[in-house]
């Protein structure tokens, strides 16, 4: 430890000092401009569309339900949903799986994908429906799900399971090596 | 971490293992997931609560040092056999994890070794020695081999061993920050990452030059000042509530800790390291450096140009990115240290620099859990497999080779709010032990009242950095 100068002349200096009770207002006066705040600011909850960094993102329009993961960059805030409102629903107990997902497809052009690696975002609860047409063949590897399926060049596999885990999450060729596209699932 | 980005490159590199043991190198899960980017609304709150917190510190911290003159309590001792047998475990666990990357499966997921350095070893003893104090000392493998040399020698040549030179003072804690550099060089930049017989390589020779320095200057002092690892776990345990010394150990307040760093050279720029490398970690998974239209790809397209092979580029454009972090963290901390110096004149640059920067100790430290935590919750679950197939070779010991990483054992908001929180209380623990330092260097309050403006400064700039680093903004 450094050797410490003469301690402060004046410590208590009483001119700026401030007592107890003037201590705790300060604190509780930034408590509740930060509840203030935190409140107001996850009002507009804008996490439906997560970046605005894109365009190489495809938004997969989840099931039925949250109509707002159009595109990134618009400031469409509210989410003005005509069936039940998926915010405080944990996942798949709505069963109002009326329309049919639609399918995602990435296409596999000589081992790489089509276009670049591509987002496909999903709301946990959803089900995700993904199809892969290669012309390599390969094993399909869709990781943290741990899916994996096989494909033959030219032919194509398709998934369908429902997005339980949160996160993002690498598709690969699994034998070349080669990341083919994100899975994106965002918290419900 | 890149969430051992294992998978592309364990992919590539296990490719033919698959071929020969379909279900070993995959069973586990163990790779692909990544961290949602922190959402607009809660970057924009934490931002808020760090500019709230800052100014309410600022009117509210006490007027005298309080953590620089804290004292310790003892509350109890350790038996003595207990040091010899802490060594040999720390011996045999190195030796096993340098054994399997040898002998082992090199499919980076299947071989316990990588997930061990990166995850257990690299992660996990820094939130422990946060925690509980310096436990990595004990049982720190290299020192130990050194001390049982030493002992033995001793007892042959009956105590007329050379003395050791003396350890040079301006060499510092240089030789740490070197090795910090290295390593989050392998790890982050480095192709041949994951290899498990390279990674084994690897640390042998850190052990090897660790027991060199140990034999030349002596096994303190050169552990104190230039043994990378034994430095870094040390730095973080100053945060914690127990000190371990000799065979003691005590209570002291929180953070107190820090305020004894010795502030020999090359400190601050081991700090600087430990900060930079970490944001440099996330930054390069983010749109701004990776992305179609990233620093990274035109950076790497241009060095290709020049003759370089593709694997070679990437190499030099991420070596580039990430001694630019660890730059533009030693720039910023430099810039709040020349404002300071302004101040009450006295105090050089130099100096000040020295003097607070172990308040980025608690700094560094939240980086590590924003940037880890889910890391050392998910891929340490991992553990469990590979603990009863450390080699991939399909035996199992504890009957535990089968299980697999449960994802959902924290969600991603979770995370977003652990990771919010270290940023934000690290903040507030920087900004108090700069302020409690403060009135030590300045005479009067209000030197060290306006000084600290500038510490301020230097610490929003932190946080923020590493919020948005977390952020759907650059993600």
């Amino acid at each position: 430890m450094s050797t410490p100068e003469t301690p402060p002349t004046g410590g208590d200096d009483p001119g700026r000092g401030l007592s107890g009770v003037q201590r705790a207002g300060v604190v509780l006066g930034g408590l509740a401009v930060l509840l203030i705040v935190f409140v107001v600011l996850r009002g507009n909850d804008d996490n439906g569309s997560p970046s605005s960094s894109s365009a190489q993102q495809t938004t997969a329009a989840s099931s039925g339900a949250d109509p707002t993961t159009s595109d990134p960059s618009t400031g469409s805030t509210s989410t003005s949903t005509s069936t039940s409102t998926p915010t405080a629903s944990t996942g798949s107990t709505s069963t109002a799986t009326t329309p049919e997902p639609a399918v995602q497809t990435v296409r596999v052009v000589n081992g790489q994908p089509a276009g670049g690696i591509k987002t496909i975002s999903y709301t946990k609860g959803d089900q995700v429906r993904l199809k892969v047409v290669s012309d390599t063949a390969d094993e399909i590897h869709v990781h943290g799900y741990d899916l994996m399926k096989d494909v033959t060049a030219g032919g194509s596999v398709e998934f369908d399971f429902e997005a339980t885990i949160e996160g993002r999450f690498e598709v690969e060729l699994e034998n070349a090596g080669t990341q083919i596209a994100m899975l994106e699932v965002d918290p419900s | 971490m890149r969430r051992l980005r294992i998978a592309a490159l364990g992919a590539a590199l296990a490719s033919a293992a698959v071929a020969v043991l379909p279900d070993a190198a995959l069973a586990h899960g163990l790779v692909g997931k990544q961290d949602l980017p922190i959402p607009r609304w809660l970057f924009a709150w934490a931002a808020a609560v760090v500019l709230v917190v800052s100014f309410v510190a600022l009117a509210v911290l006490w007027p005298k040092p309080r953590l620089e003159t804290a004292r310790e309590t003892r509350l109890f001792s350790v038996p003595a056999f207990l040091e010899p047998l802490c060594g040999l475990i720390g011996i045999a666990a190195f030796a096993f994890v340098v054994y399997a990357g040898y002998a082992g499966t090199q499919a980076a997921t299947a071989n316990i070794e990588p997930t061990v350095i990166y995850v257990i070893f690299w992660v996990g003893i820094p939130f422990a020695s946060a925690v509980l104090g310096d436990v990595f000392a004990p049982f720190n493998p290299w020192r130990a081999l050194a001390r049982g040399v030493a002992w033995i020698a001793g007892r042959v040549a009956g105590g007329r061993l050379p003395e050791p030179m003396a350890y040079p003072s301006w060499l510092g804690r240089w030789p740490a920050m070197a090795g910090i550099l290295a390593f989050a060089w392998v790890e982050l930049v480095y192709n041949n990452r994951d290899d498990p017989s390279l990674l084994a390589t690897l640390a042998l020779l850190y052990a090897a030059t660790q027991l060199i320095g140990m034999s030349v200057y002596g096994i303190k002092p050169w552990t104190h000042r230039a043994d990378a690892f034994a430095v870094y776990f040390n730095l973080f345990s100053k945060l914690a509530p127990l000190h371990w010394r000799e065979r003691t150990v005590s209570r002291r307040l929180i953070l107190s800790g820090t305020t004894h760093l010795d502030l020999m050279p090359g400190t601050v720029a081991l700090l600087c390291t430990m900060i930079g490398t970490t944001s440099f970690d996330g930054f390069s998974q983010g749109q701004l450096w990776t992305g179609t239209n990233g620093i990274a790809p035109e950076l790497t397209r241009r060095f290709a140009n020049l003759g370089f092979s593709q694997e070679t580029a990437l190499e030099i454009t991420f070596t580039i990115g990430l001694v630019f972090m660890v730059c533009f963290v030693g720039a910023i901390y430099r810039a709040g240290i020349a404002g300071m110096s302004s101040i009450g004149g006295r105090h050089d640059q130099g100096e000040l620099a020295r003097r607070f920067c172990h308040s980025l100790i608690p700094i560094a430290f939240a980086y590590v859990v924003a940037h880890y935590f889910s890391l050392l919750a998910y891929q340490g679950q991992a553990m469990a497999s590979l603990v009863s197939d450390p080699l991939g070779t399909g035996s199992d010991i504890f009957g535990t080779a089968s299980t697999i990483i449960d994802y959902n054992v924290i969600s991603a908001t979770g995370i977003w709010y652990v990771q919010v929180a270290a940023l934000v209380l690290g903040h507030a623990a920087g900004l108090t032990l700069a302020h409690d330092r403060a009135l030590v260097v300045y005479r009067r309050v209000r030197d060290a009242t306006r000084s600290q403006y500038w510490m301020l400064a230097v610490m929003v700039a932190f946080t923020c950095l590493g919020l948005w680093i977390l952020s759907a903004s650059a993600q």
